[in-house]
């Protein structure tokens, strides 16, 4: 396990540094990274809920794998078990009782893992790949649901393979979250819809997108009562929107604002815009964290409107995140999102390691030739190098150490000295040398 | 640009970052006013109220000049900066009083379009510059409906495309397909940026009236990589081509065919056809403005199902942009009032969506070469759905058709006459 301020590779690299000269910014942080990470880019991330002792998170990538590791108060990180897809995971989550893992993958179906048997057998069936899987646990009833690129919303019971329900989408999901009795789907072509998951899950209403751009990830959030009273929702555009459903001044109340974008002050140079890749609500406090292709995560305060704190940038983009279950944990994956699909011109002939011929983010378009992308791509899946296909899964300790900072925050002070643990953050402000985990 | 007032006097508090203008400073449009204080007290930043977002809602790109945003800064205190309290209402008022986009203009409404024109083009030099996504749906304003000519394809199916294609050892097909894809977006952005006539009617009618997407190369999805790229796009049979390489003719089809609807109730689902190129999305021109309450917010969604839609009253295109302040329009264009339309949804929601979208879709998928084509030609030949004929019109009805503007209790419920239509 690397310790701050130690970089040293583990767990799947072989050789160490970079060949090149380059700094090494795949962990500017000094976060924990976690042994034994997937082998191609993580698509998504879900820590265990309260209802299970400890803290153990799922992560689902495109080498067609979900891992699940324990983490432990000290930050170390176990690798426990692993099942496999026959396409890449596109969306994991937990039972409410801790029990099972749900896993969403492009092979168009979805599989529930026990873990404690750890068998994995197939709950669902779609006709396209299954972007988005979640749990509802109602009074009455509960139920998987999956979202599609089939433009369709199934709900499963996990012992019948019939759905127990089936509603059409305007277009292909592209991304969903539930907070009993609220869900919220994000569709292609700018589609919104809310459900209410009483009784049984029906459409409460579509809503006009407040974003100009493609959806890419959505998150909701609750009000002090606990209750889900809204959504942010991230576009491709570097832009997140928070929208609430039934606001008292919905002029004034729901609002967007930009982020992951380069020079954000210099703005008479064109910009840099980047998607948000993913959006997380920290559990006890209500501020979100939003990450980005860009490399960075930002914390932002949605009823202060500021934004609290952007990390340094990583040297690939963030592609998942998720708090744990009482948000002193924060984990993002780093790994390759597809986000470079540009003109053909200066990656093309670009020196670049062999190894990181198939990182050549044209994806394909900057491909050397076909012959050698193939050659690299099987590279890629045995243990990579440190190159730009490195994927690492990261830790933030002690996070809400940084809220406390904020003289903003004053609510959250009273949390720093409960969350004891440094984190690397706290670290560098109290300019300690040791780690005290 | 107003003058400040306060500084003037010498006590502006935003300083160059202040909106207004400062005489003998800068002139320039800097920040964001804060009419409001925060009851916090101090020096944040950057939020907007209802008041004065005119320009900015039209401008959305002009929000990165704003107050500098703590992007680089990561000490306390960084602020959003740009916000847009979601307010277009201005915005819609100001297509509220526009009609159709051939007939004349008042000055109001042309200042209108011209900021979103301008807008338009400033959003595709920022994209094209940015280096964002490319291919993702654009709209203009917030809420409302897409531009066409856009495809929207999320990176995941990009890359499960990517790896589709290298287990059938085909790399080379699919940079062929991507670099078309991209080839495509950029002709497409640079035609938005280069506004000429008739793009620029397109897109005023694309605004006001809603477009259909073409599905995209969702051909990427569902079709394998023997017949995967061939001319154009395959799949869904029509959509991508129609969008794409009839961009202006299917518009301004779209734009009369949309006169033809009210022709009676009973063509809607033939009317539906014709204006949707994708399954299971379509936007019923009209009815984009219309939305009968019951029928919900869903209504003024660019998504909204033909079936779902009741084309109560008269549909001319330009009608929906002035009833939308009428007494139709309150009760669905708030998406957050909540109240009896939502609930008037909540039943029917389940039971509606699920049986709509299905005879829907099986019109389009099938109809839709067919009648997409028989739109354009539409525009060249004279069809009755689509125009009456002057005969046809009573006295009253021509009179409204001649003179600038509906009034509103006359508006004809027939489609206007070619002639008294000037493209």
């Amino acid at each position: 396990m690397s310790l701050f301020g130690t970089t040293s590779g583990f767990g799947t690299s072989g050789t160490s540094m970079f060949g090149s000269a380059t700094t090494d910014n795949h962990n500017p942080m000094k976060d924990i990274e976690v042994t034994s990470s997937p082998d191609d880019s993580i698509g998504c991330l879900s820590f265990s809920p309260p209802t299970l002792p400890g803290n153990f998170l799922i992560a689902g990538s495109w080498a067609n794998d979900v891992r699940c590791w324990e983490v432990q108060d000290s930050g170390q990180t176990i690798p426990k078990a692993q099942q496999m897809h026959t396409g890449p995971v596109l969306d994991v989550c937990w039972s409410d009782d801790g029990s099972k893992v749900f896993t969403a993958s492009c092979d168009k179906t979805a599989k529930m893992w026990d873990l404690s048997s750890n068998q994995a057998i197939q709950i669902a069936q779609h006709d396209a790949p299954v972007k988005t899987i979640h749990w509802i646990k109602a009074p009455n009833y509960s139920c998987v649901m999956t979202g599609s690129w089939d433009k369709t919303l199934k709900f499963w019971d996990t012992r019948s393979s019939n759905p127990m329900m089936v509603l059409q989408l305007p277009e292909r999901c592209y991304c969903a979250d539930v907070i009993y009795p609220m869900a919220v789907v994000a569709t292609a072509e700018r589609g919104l819809i809310v459900y209410q998951l009483e009784n049984q899950p029906s459409e409460f209403r579509r809503i006009e997108s407040p974003l100009k751009h493609q959806h890419r990830c959505v998150a909701i959030f609750k009000d002090k009562q606990n209750k889900p009273t809204g959504f942010a929702l991230g576009s491709i555009e570097g832009r997140v929107a928070i929208h609430y459903i039934n606001p008292p001044n919905p002029a004034k109340d729901n609002f967007t604002f930009k982020c992951h974008r380069s020079n954000g002050t210099n703005t008479s140079a064109p910009q840099d815009i980047y998607a948000v890749n993913g959006i997380a609500f920290h559990p006890v406090h209500g501020t979100l964290a939003t990450v980005g292709s860009d490399g960075r995560f930002s914390f932002w305060d949605k009823d202060a409107r500021t934004k609290l704190k952007t990390s340094e940038q990583l040297d690939q983009p963030i592609s998942a995140c998720c708090f744990n279950h009482n948000g002193n944990i924060f984990a993002y994956a780093s790994s390759y999102d597809w986000s470079k699909v540009r003109t053909p011109g200066p990656a093309l002939g670009a020196p670049r390691q062999q190894s990181q011929a198939l990182g050549s983010e044209g994806l394909g378009l900057s491909c050397d030739s076909s012959q050698d992308s193939h050659v690299s791509l099987g590279r890629s899946l045995s243990p990579p190098c440190k190159g730009k296909l490195q994927d690492f899964l990261k830790w933030l300790w002690g996070f809400s150490t940084a809220f406390g900072q904020n003289p903003a925050h004053r609510k959250c002070s009273a949390s720093v000295s409960h969350y004891g643990l440094l984190c690397s953050w706290a670290q560098k402000h109290r300019q300690a040398g040791g780690c005290t985990l | 640009m107003a003058i400040c007032q306060f500084f003037l006097q010498g006590r502006c508090r935003f300083g160059d970052r202040c909106w207004n203008e400062h005489p003998g400073a800068r002139g320039a449009g800097g920040g964001r006013q804060q009419p409001q204080q925060q009851p916090s007290g101090n020096n944040r930043r950057g939020w907007n109220t209802t008041s004065q977002r005119y320009s900015n809602v039209i401008q959305p790109s002009s929000f990165s000049k704003s107050t500098p945003w703590g992007g680089s800064r990561d000490q306390e205190k960084p602020y959003f900066s740009s916000f847009d309290s979601g307010a277009s209402t201005n915005r819609k008022e100001g297509f509220g009083l526009s009609e159709n986009p051939f007939a004349s203009l008042s000055p109001d409404e042309q200042k209108d379009e011209k900021k979103l024109l301008e807008g338009i083009v400033k959003d595709m030099e920022v994209w094209e510059s940015s280096g964002q996504w490319m291919f993702s749906v654009y709209s203009p304003v917030k809420k409302k409906p897409n531009i066409s000519g856009f495809t929207d394809i999320s990176p995941e199916e990009l890359r499960l495309e990517y790896h589709n294609f290298l287990t059938s050892n085909n790399l080379q097909s699919y940079l062929n397909s991507v670099q078309h894809l991209i080839n495509q977006w950029r002709n497409r952005v640079n035609e938005l940026k280069s506004l000429n006539i008739s793009t620029k009617v397109a897109l005023l009618s694309d605004v006001k009236d809603g477009v259909n997407q073409a599905a995209p190369a969702f051909g990427f999805g569902s079709s394998q990589a023997a017949t995967f790229m061939s001319p154009g796009f395959p799949v869904n049979n029509s959509s991508s081509d129609n969008a794409q390489n009839f961009s202006f003719k299917t518009n301004s089809g779209f734009a009369a065919a949309s006169s033809g609807s009210p022709a009676g109730f009973g063509s809607s689902p033939a009317f539906g056809a014709a204006a949707s190129t994708s399954s299971g999305i379509s936007t019923s021109a009209p009815a984009f403005g219309f939305g009968k309450p019951e029928v919900t917010s869903a209504a003024s969604f660019s998504f909204k199902s033909p079936a779902a839609s009741s084309f109560g009253s008269p549909g001319f295109s330009g009608l929906p942009a002035s009833l939308a302040t009428g007494p139709v329009r309150a009760p669905v264009a708030p998406a957050f009032g909540g109240g009896s339309s939502v609930a008037g949804f909540g039943s029917p929601g389940s039971h509606s969506h699920t049986a709509f979208p299905k005879p829907s879709s099986d019109t389009f998928g099938n109809s839709s070469i067919s009648t997409s084509l028989s739109a354009s030609s539409s525009i060249i030949a004279t069809d009755n759905v689509l125009f009456t004929p002057r005969d046809k019109l009573t006295v009253e009805e021509l009179e409204q058709f001649q003179s600038k503007k509906f009034t509103l209790g006359k508006i004809p419920l027939k489609p206007p006459p070619l002639e008294l239509l000037n493209f």
